[in-house]
């Protein structure tokens, strides 16, 4: 089903979405475009963002375009596998010892303006969390019941390199609604049958061939912007030959490992788990106690990653950066045949030192 | 199937000491059906978690046809010092079994040499009683061959079964150091240097090691010379774990998953990436 609406009647989206689900989507905190739970005035519509390595600035224009900004600094992965999450309870009493899962309990969430980087991103999350060995039943407990309100992208970030990957920037993963913006109205499509009722529910009218091929004009015109791009076909086999290379060590000269683009890449998924015990649950009795065990974030370029008992596997910054970089570019596509990159660039725009991994895999190529 | 991901409760049925620092656990599964459905092999392992203090990998050092589940744990650090605590009848969380595990199938028609450095005996030993147990079925070309290295005598685990594996294996102890006051009548020296003297048929044998993973790579460079051939090294990996089923990315090796790709490799999976530094 398909539709145009006229831009301001996006609101009805909102009105119609807010009594059954948390919407989250785009919205300006401390000048910077982040993601949370929003309404229709929180859009950030009319601004664009300028990013470049290690640098992002926000300017508000008057011109007519909503979605001219990018992508923004987090992704919405954070909402799907929280950085800090209780995954289990667990007890001990005289009466035994028990186990029990713990799951999302909220709303059901609603993707607002998700782009095809971050629709391609949870694709290889459903990868990970879901069709793995095992299902993880909390991102499941979201993930099931999650609305996606994906947005093609007009206007590429300068960060972005999607195309090259074939990632975006039109969105080719499946969604529920699909927004375009076009000079004068939002063409609006439906991928499912929640998405047909939501259209349903929207001050419309009816779309002709003409605005399908403004579509495809608006989407063409983007492919030809992009600044960015990575030599995709050279993966992952330009990695492995250059696993020894001299040059990570030199990248790893400017790294600082803060783990800033494990934390904004939408595709990174590494945790790790700890058993929190409530205070209360600490008797006089060891054998009585209760607490949780909790799942928070973590990043390869944290020191402790790779340690086991007596040793460290990735000591050095070389190490942790090559490790990262080849996650990325080429163990991925090995692991889930999907790249671990979809060319969002957050990793280019928040990494304090302006490392950007496009120039550093040129750097490889150009040894060939 | 319930999740993987959620620990069952197991009792600690009995306990028996190894060594200085080591110890065998034998648990009971304590809800009946999930007993009777906790199928594994050797060289699996299951995440063994001690509440409030964590969780830890840990192989079965019993063979599925034995009647007990045995791990054989050595005290490391927090966790393990954790474990070395309890006391018989004391409740553990279990989730498992994971991972993949030695290769029965290329036990047929061999010669098998087990080759096992340290706690790498743990999983080993899984892998000697299922083929005690089944001795019969798997019509070995020559009595299969075990070489286990230990740091100093009283590092050896399992010693007093030894003498019952004997009409099953050949069977070489060697010691990295034994004190001369100390009744030692096994090898001295690393396991390699075993291995060197070692007289096998190239072509029929299949190895399987596990072991620090220094040991065991010049442990393959022997064989190599020795011409066993790189598909017929199968080894166990060894990496931090957290989830042991592909969630939480700290037991990656290269692109492999140490937990659910491995533990145990055949040697060409392997291969490339083995000799490279940190990776
Ligand atoms: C597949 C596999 C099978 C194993 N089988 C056995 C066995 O049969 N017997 C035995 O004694 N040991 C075995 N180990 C090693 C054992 O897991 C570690 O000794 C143990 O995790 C140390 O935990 P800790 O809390 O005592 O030490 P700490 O140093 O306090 O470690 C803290 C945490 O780091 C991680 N960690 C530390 N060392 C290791 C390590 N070597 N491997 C994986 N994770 C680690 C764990 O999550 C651990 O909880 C095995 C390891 C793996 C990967
Ligand atoms: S990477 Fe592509 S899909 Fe993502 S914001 Fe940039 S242009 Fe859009
Ligand atoms: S132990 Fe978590 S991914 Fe392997």
């Amino acid at each position: 089903m398909r539709a145009k609406i006229k831009k301001e009647d996006l609101v009805y989206l909102f009105l119609e979405l807010k009594g059954t689900h948390k919407i989250i989507g785009p919205k300006v905190s401390n000048n910077v475009i982040v993601l949370s739970e929003i309404d229709f005035e929180d859009l950030p519509l009319g601004y664009r963002d300028l990013q470049s390595q290690g640098s992002y600035k926000l300017i508000k224009s008057d011109e007519s375009t909503m979605f001219g900004y990018s992508v923004s600094a987090d992704s919405f992965k954070r909402f799907l596998n929280p950085p800090n999450v209780e995954i289990l309870s667990f007890k001990t009493s005289k009466r035994g010892l028990s186990f029990k899962p713990l799951t999302y309990q909220g709303k059901p969430l609603a993707f607002f303006g998700i782009r095809s980087c971050d629709r391609e991103a949870l694709r290889l999350y459903d990868k990970v969390f879901l069709e793995g060995l095992e299902r993880d039943f909390y991102y499941n407990s979201i993930r099931q019941n999650l609305i996606l309100i994906a947005l093609n992208c007009i206007n590429p970030g300068d960060n972005c390199f999607c195309a090259s990957i074939s990632t975006g920037p039109e969105v080719k993963g499946s969604f529920d609604l699909l927004i375009t913006e076009l000079d004068d109205c939002l063409l609006i499509e439906s991928g499912s049958s929640f998405g047909d009722r939501l259209i349903k529910v929207l001050p419309q009218e009816s779309v002709n061939e003409t605005h399908m091929t403004k579509k495809k004009l608006v989407l063409e015109k983007c492919m030809g912007m992009f600044k960015k791009k990575i030599s995709f076909n050279k993966l992952p086999d330009l990695i492995y030959k250059n696993i020894e290379n001299p040059r990570w060590q030199e990248i790893a000269k400017r790294d600082l490992e803060c783990g800033n683009c494990t934390q904004v890449c939408p595709t990174c998924f590494c945790s790790t788990t700890y058993d929190s015990v409530m205070l209360n649950g600490i008797s006089k009795k060891i054998t009585e106690i209760s607490g949780r065990k909790i799942r928070v974030w973590d990043s390869c370029f944290s020191r402790n990653f790779a340690r086991v008992h007596g040793g460290n596997f990735r000591l050095s910054r070389k190490a942790r950066y090559r490790h990262w970089f080849a996650h990325k570019l080429a163990y991925s596509l090995e692991q889930f045949s999907l790249p671990g990159c979809v060319g969002c660039g957050r990793c280019i725009t928040w990494c304090p030192m302006g490392i950007d991994l496009t120039q550093e895999l040129e750097g490889f190529s150009d040894g060939e | 199937m319930a999740s993987k991901l959620i620990p069952v409760v197991a009792e600690i049925k009995w306990i028996k000491k190894e060594s200085r620092d080591t110890a065998t656990y034998a648990l009971k599964i304590l809800d009946k059906d999930v007993n009777r459905d906790f199928k594994y092999e050797p060289g699996q392992f299951s995440m063994l978690s001690v509440v409030g203090i964590g969780e830890v990998p840990i192989s079965f050092s019993s063979a599925p046809t034995d009647r007990d589940i045995t791990h054989t744990i050595r005290i490391a650090g927090d966790v393990t010092t954790a474990l070395s605590k309890l006391k018989v009848g004391d409740l553990i969380g279990v989730r498992g079994p994971f991972g993949r595990g030695w290769p029965l199938s290329e036990l047929y028609d061999r010669e098998p040499l087990i080759i096992a450095g340290g706690i790498g005996i743990a999983p080993m030993r899984s892998m000697i009683r299922e083929i005690v147990n089944n001795y019969d079925k798997y019509f070995f070309r020559r009595t299969p061959v075990v070489v286990y290295g230990a740091r100093t005598p009283k590092d050896i685990l399992f010693r007093n079964e030894f003498p019952r594996y004997r009409g099953f294996f050949e069977l070489i102890l060697t010691v990295d150091s034994a004190d001369p006051e100390e009744y030692w009548k096994g090898e001295i020296g690393f396991v390699t240097n075993v291995i060197k003297r070692l007289n096998i048929n190239p072509l029929h044998t299949t190895a399987f090691i596990c072991g620090p993973e220094i040991m065991m790579q010049s442990t393959i460079k022997e064989l190599l010379l020795k011409g066993v051939a790189r598909e017929k090294i199968f080894l166990s990996m060894e990496r931090n774990m957290n989830c042991g089923i592909g969630l939480c990315g700290h037991c990656l090796f290269g692109p492999k998953f140490i937990c659910k790709d491995g533990p145990v490799f055949r040697y060409i999976e392997v291969e490339e990436f083995l000799g490279i530094k940190e990776l």
